[in-house]
């Protein structure tokens, strides 16, 4: 097929086009003239599906980073969120180091599940477009509308190939702590309490379990961290390290990185859990 | 395997959907409302591809609205019908066609008639006195067949709902957490308790 | 002076007068009069067909009543071929909301869309105002029975009685003094061929210098029924109706 195709591709005719040139003219012609490169594909998102999309082609070359796990959940002192730390692509594990909360602005979080170049750009995107309604209308924009922008945008990209799961969180006046779950075939929620990725449903065992509204503060950066934790052992594409936040009326909050390491020794030790694990 | 159910009584129809907002194998949240109103008198219940579904409604909604303010004048639940089965036939010969299905309750304040319209995403477009879209249809069907009178009350409506949610519940493999019920009549739309 | 304004469509003279709707508007006043009366039970429209000559093929029957949708019917003043461009806008947007919504276009917002044409003639450069005024008789369920006029400016108005062309201001005093609200349309209809004898340049009130429509309603079935009247059938309602005897009696008086 490929035989067939590459005579009709750009590269090639350009590259036949030059190579009669320079047969007739003896010498190599300046290139002066500016060119569009162009991929050599009729369909790119036919291309990127073929080639990116590993949960209809295993074998597929190209394999974008997916698993994860990540949380945010309200309570009344604000919002918690946590995350793992880990990248992987296929079964190679890229990184242990990855930042998964992306800081919008110091008053909004949003969380990084799925293709990390696509909520990264995206959500960097989103930190514009919140920055400029700033500007605009002198005033902080509501979880409501930025969460609104990103799905409207994705909803614009359905079905080309975008892929992410991201939690916006954020605390204004008008609405106090609210979490927004955006994912790029476009479904908007509101909610309370929400887990993303591969190791989502081990998170919602632990989270659920413990959860309720008049958690203290240290109380819920804790669950948080364990719910994360939880996932960790259980799904191999969450791992790495825990990075936690706590969103107030006054911003964001960072509240460390916690090897899953040591931490799950020290976890195990102490709440004398994990006993499927010896030692 | 939302469930979105509508029943025509004498003076009103009743809509039913499913509370559940299921992703993958997770429910993400049991408060959700599958629905959009759409006039003072119409309501649109929707199920399908997730982000189509609420795109299209709220485009269908905004386009009422701008309708509305232009006319000033709401369109009747037929014509409101009508105009959805345009929109959903032309979007399927679209590049990217919308995968949305729907049910429209409305009440027609010129007849002073009830109404209910079947729509799916290829554009079909029936009115029925009781219908419902995906599995909650099969579970239904011939309960709403063997029980459904045209002249019953919405007390009587009301409870042969909760002979269909019975059932769902009995049957369905899935918690679908419940149901939120609107009624449209001749007041508007209402929420009531079930 | 005008001269540097008045070719210019789109703008205003300093006077704040757009010269060429004016024109259009005068060259309307020249056409064969419309004249529409809104009765309790349907709606009339008449109007005078001008004979340029005698070699001139008169069976063409209808030439300025045209239907626009099953309930809607216009009688047009003015120039025909411009009016022939607007008709078919307005049948297709009739056709366009049927398809749509399943139901017929309401007669304001057809009404509505036609002007919307009329009036971008009147603001886009380069382009001649269209040269018609309509008299519209229609029937939707919100209003019933409706009677509207439209003009090249792109202006549109609701009456109960009204007439476009020639001699508008001696017709729409007529009507003012003989118009009644409690009319039935055989009333109307009668005063609607009344006041075109008076209106009318030729003495004579023939079918061949008058067209007729109707709109009405069917007592058995409630449906609309337009009706563009036939040669035959308008010399019998103008014999019915007396006028002619009711004129040379006049006339006779004025002697």
């Amino acid at each position: 097929m490929n035989s067939v195709a590459s005579q009709f591709t750009f590269k090639n005719t350009k590259q036949d086009f030059q190579d009669a040139q320079q047969s007739l003219s003896g010498f190599q012609q300046l290139n002066l003239a500016p060119s569009l490169a162009l991929p050599p594909i009729s369909q790119p998102t036919d291309f990127l599906r073929a080639h990116t999309d590993d949960s209809v082609n295993p074998d597929c070359k190209i394999k974008i980073a997916h698993g994860t796990t990540t949380l945010a959940f309200r309570f009344k002192e604000g919002i918690v969120v946590a995350v793992d730390s880990r990248a992987t692509a296929g079964n190679w594990i890229a990184s242990q180091t990855v930042k998964k909360v992306i800081e919008i602005n110091p008053f909004l979080l949003g969380t990084m599940a799925g293709g990390a170049a696509d909520c990264q750009y995206w959500e960097t995107w989103l930190g514009t477009q919140c920055r400029l309604h700033e500007l605009r209308e002198k005033e902080r924009i509501s979880v409501a509308a930025a969460s609104k922008i990103l799905s409207n945008l994705v909803y614009l990209y359905k079905g080309m190939g975008l892929s992410m799961g991201t939690m916006v969180c954020g605390y204004t006046k008008k609405e106090g702590p609210t979490i927004y779950y955006v994912d790029s075939d476009g479904t908007r929620l509101k909610g309370d309490l929400f887990c993303v990725g591969s190791g989502q449903t081990f998170a919602y065992g632990v989270l659920d379990a413990s959860y309720h509204w008049d958690l203290s503060v240290d109380e819920a950066l804790e669950l948080g961290k364990r719910s994360i934790l939880a996932a960790t052992h259980r799904d191999a594409y969450s791992g790495g390290s825990i990075n936690l936040f706590h969103v107030t009326e006054q911003g964001w909050v960072f509240h460390g990185n916690y090897d899953v390491g040591p931490l799950f020794w020290e976890t195990k030790a102490q709440e004398g859990s994990f006993n499927n694990v010896e030692g | 395997m939302d469930i979105i159910l509508g029943i025509r009584v004498q003076d009103c129809t009743i809509i039913a959907t499913s509370k559940a907002f299921t992703r993958g194998i997770s429910i993400l949240n049991s408060t959700d409302d599958k629905t959009r109103q759409l006039g003072e008198h119409s309501l649109m219940a929707f199920t399908g591809e997730s982000g189509d579904t609420v795109q299209f409604a709220e485009y269908i909604q905004a386009n009422m609205q701008l309708h509305a303010m232009r006319e000033s004048y709401e369109l009747s639940p037929k014509a409101t019908a009508s105009f959805v089965r345009n929109q959903l036939a032309s979007s399927l010969r679209s590049r990217k066609p919308y995968q949305v299905n729907v049910l429209i309750a409305g009440f027609d304040t010129k007849t002073e008639k009830p109404s209910l319209n079947w729509l799916d995403y290829l554009g079909t477009n029936v009115e029925l006195p009781y219908c419902a879209h995906g599995y909650a249809a099969f579970y239904t069907s011939s309960l709403l067949d063997r029980h459904y009178r045209a002249d019953m009350t919405q007390q009587e409506g009301l409870d042969l709902l909760q002979l269909c949610v019975k059932e769902l519940q009995l049957r369905m493999p899935m918690d679908f957490k419940g149901v939120l019920v609107k009624v449209v009549s001749n007041e508007g739309v209402k929420i009531v308790d079930f | 002076m005008s001269r540097r304004y008045d070719s210019r469509t789109t703008i205003f003279s300093p006077e704040g007068r757009l010269y060429q709707v004016e024109y259009a508007l005068e060259a309307i006043s020249h056409a064969g009069t419309a004249i529409g009366i809104l009765a309790e039970d349907g709606v009339v429209l008449a109007a005078e067909k001008k004979v340029t000559s005698k070699l001139l093929e008169q069976d063409t029957s209808a030439e300025k009543m045209y239907l626009l949708n099953d309930n809607m019917v216009c009688a047009v003043a003015g120039m025909n071929a411009d009016a022939g461009i607007l008709i078919n806008h307005a049948r297709y947007t009739a056709q366009q909301y049927l398809k749509t919504y399943n139901e017929d276009i309401p007669c304001e917002q057809l009404i509505r869309r036609v002007c919307d044409v009329k009036q971008g003639y009147t603001q886009h450069g380069g382009l001649r105002p269209f040269g018609v005024s309509f008299i519209y008789a229609g029937y939707d369920d919100r209003y019933e029975f409706q009677l509207f006029t439209s003009n090249p400016s792109g202006n549109y108005s609701g009456w109960k009685a009204t007439s476009i062309g020639a001699n508008t201001s001696s017709a729409q005093t007529l009507l003012k003094n003989d118009y009644k609200s409690d009319m039935k349309i055989s009333e109307a209809s009668k005063l609607a061929l009344k006041i075109l004898s008076k209106t009318m340049d030729a003495s004579l009130l023939n079918s061949e210098k008058v067209e007729f429509a109707t709109l009405t309603k069917s007592k058995t079935t409630g449906k609309v029924i337009h009706k563009i009247w036939k040669p035959a059938e308008i010399d019998q309602l103008i014999k019915d109706s007396g006028v002619l005897e009711e004129a040379e009696k006049e006339a006779e008086k004025e002697q």
